[in-house]
């Protein structure tokens, strides 16, 4: 969810740092990242059908990524029927090359099958991991070790080109280097779960068909999110409900991990999100 | 239309064999692979899984005496390599006993199945999150003979990728447990109580805020604090209606009932009892309730009758009435 006006802010050096402060709320973060000029422009959601871009707003966004000298994404979530009917009328304005984020088996054959000049990346809903921030770092998640290797052969299936992740709980100096395809890794936040019914997404909605799926939305999203504590708990890990995401905020030590990955050239690619959650 | 039933037992089993179930589902998670992997997740349940190859071997012999079959579900979200090639071990073994399919999540693991098992043995699983007709069309590519279709979809979108791709079977679910986030997009544990238990159950009191900045204003927050408070009856609901029965043994919760005859017409092959980890008690009332109603479906009774019947069942008409309970609350409004 990247409101690509926002974008223009970053291309200018001077300002990178302060913008990506106010997006993310974390002054070492932000200085990190202020060392890196974007190169592409995510547009649309890896999370909710709802928030696909129309056709003006994908047009706004190529205009918007050109302006900054940007390569646009498409990001597209977890696909109902009608959600690959909506990307059959919007796929055929992106220009070939362009790069579609998927998050749903059925829509990389889509667009594999349909818009071949596309390039396809497998979303971090693909790239599945364990992700639960309340568990402790080292002990539960040694049994839930990270390994993407057996995806390569759907990757090489769907012709899929890239990967992209989220920071493993266990992360080590091995975590980034014996990865299958060029990847690119979600900071600060990770997806620890991701509903179809959403929560604040139902509240203009009354009767039975309050928290069901499928059904319109208001977006209230886009506007009002939570931070979600739990009273009695020493939580180290930030977690967020957006929409009807669960999020985390990677721990210091996950971070670190990313920064050296990044210096020894295993990530090619670092995706921030560009306004507060 | 097949009626799966979950087991976690021989004795299961034969229960259900004579409530009326012919197509059984089951976990195997041997001691030599929580000995190797110092975890259970062949399946994502800890408990509910048959532990030796001779159980597995009677449980595969009753559901065959009674013309029925029996699935293995090696449905992690996804697996390591070292953990696939065991779970081939696991997925050939169960084959060679003379099981009859393996239901399977993680789509990297079918990519490696394909070179081992025959390709029309593999069930999709609904952790797959495959919920499209694009998906079961790749599905049926990969030469899997059914999709299991995610909680997460609409009974009119359950038709439609039946029509829409024909070739291959389409189940959906039918009863018991509820989940609150997609279970294929769900990267979580299920802790201990004391550690919080589920994470969609755990108490996280939201705070909410303007990701602007600034504070909400008082109505704004109103609304979402009514909001909260229907979403903890839905998550009620949801969560079995706290696993109550009625004094028959019959559960209330997550239900598609009323949703049968539309199913069956609209081309759904098979409808999933959930539940590996309940009370026998509760799996045989299930069966038994998905059958009675099932039963009239078949025969041609109207719709409006049959969804009384369903509902008249327990009963649960007051349930119904919230939607909450519902796998398929769109049919309330047929």
């Amino acid at each position: 969810m990247v409101n690509p006006m926002s974008l223009a802010k970053v291309g200018n050096p001077s300002t990178r740092h302060a913008y990506w402060q106010a997006a993310l709320g974390d002054t070492e973060l932000a200085s990190w990242l202020a060392n890196f000029t974007p190169t592409h422009l995510y547009v649309g959601s890896e999370f909710c059908e709802h928030l696909l871009p129309g056709l003006r707003a994908w047009e706004k966004a190529i205009a918007h990524a050109q302006a900054v000298h940007c390569r646009v994404c498409l990001l597209t979530p977890i696909a109902s029927p009608q959600l690959i009917r909506d990307l059959g009328e919007l796929l055929p304005s992106l220009p070939d090359g362009s790069e579609v984020i998927v998050n749903d088996w059925g829509a990389a054959h889509f667009v594999r099958e349909r818009f071949p000049a596309l390039h396809l990346i497998a979303g971090r809903l693909l790239c599945r991991m364990m992700k639960d921030p309340r568990l402790g770092q080292a002990s539960q998640a040694v049994t839930f070790r990270f390994d993407p290797r057996p995806l390569r052969a759907m990757f090489a299936r769907l012709s899929i080109r890239r990967m992209e992740i989220d920071v493993p709980l266990s992360t080590d100096a091995g975590t980034f280097s014996t990865l299958p395809l060029p990847t690119g890794v979600h900071v600060p936040f990770a997806c620890v779960a991701k509903g179809r019914m959403c929560r604040i997404g139902s509240s203009s909605i009354r009767g039975s068909e309050r928290f069901a799926v499928g059904r319109k939305c208001r977006k209230e999203c886009l506007k009002v999110s939570a931070q979600l504590e739990r009273p009695g708990f020493r939580d180290t890990r930030e977690v967020y409900q957006v929409g009807n995401s669960i999020i985390s905020k990677h721990s210091a030590t996950m971070l670190d991990a990313v920064r050296s990955a990044v210096e020894q050239g295993f990530i090619s690619r670092i995706v921030v999100p560009g306004e507060a959650i | 239309m097949k009626i799966v039933a979950p087991i976690a037992s021989v004795e299961e089993a034969e229960a259900l064999v004579r409530a009326g179930a012919r197509e059984f589902y089951c976990g195997f998670v041997p001691d030599e692979w929580i000995g190797r992997f110092r975890a259970v997740n062949a399946n994502r349940r800890p408990s509910g899984n048959l532990r030796d190859h001779a159980e597995l071997r009677r449980a595969v012999d009753v559901a065959h005496r009674h013309g029925g079959s029996i699935s293995l579900v090696l449905n992690a979200q996804s697996y390591t390599d070292e953990q696939i090639a065991a779970t081939i071990t696991l997925a050939d073994t169960f084959l060679q006993i003379g099981g009859d399919s393996l239901i399977v999540s993680d789509l990297g693991l079918v990519g490696e199945l394909f070179q081992h098992v025959p390709l029309s043995r593999i069930h999709v699983s609904s952790v797959a999150t495959c919920r499209n007709s694009s998906a079961a069309r790749l599905c049926k590519e990969l030469g899997a003979s059914r999709m299991i279709l995610p909680r997460d979809v609409t009974v009119g979108e359950a038709c439609e990728i039946a029509a829409e791709v024909p070739g291959i079977e389409i189940e959906a679910f039918i009863l018991n447990d509820g989940c609150v986030f997609e279970e294929g997009a769900c990267a979580t544990l299920h802790l201990p109580q004391n550690l919080g238990g589920p994470i969609c159950l755990d108490n996280h009191p939201p705070h909410y805020r303007r990701r602007s900045g600034g504070k909400l204003d008082g109505p704004a927050l109103d609304r979402l604090r009514d909001n909260d408070e229907e979403y903890r009856k839905w998550l009620w609901y949801r969560f079995s209606c706290g696993f109550t029965t009625n004094a028959a043994g019959m559960p209330f919760g997550p239900c598609g009932l009323c949703a049968l005859p539309i199913l069956l017409r609209g081309g759904i092959a098979a409808v999933k009892i959930a539940g590996r980890e309940a009370p026998t008690a509760r799996k045989l009332a299930s069966v038994r309730m998905v059958k009675a109603v099932l039963d009239r479906a078949e025969a041609g009774e109207d719709d409006e009758h049959i969804m009384q019947f369903a509902q008249a069942l327990r009963p649960s008409e007051q349930h119904c009435r919230t939607g909450y309970m519902c796998y398929y609350p769109e049919v309330l409004g047929h």
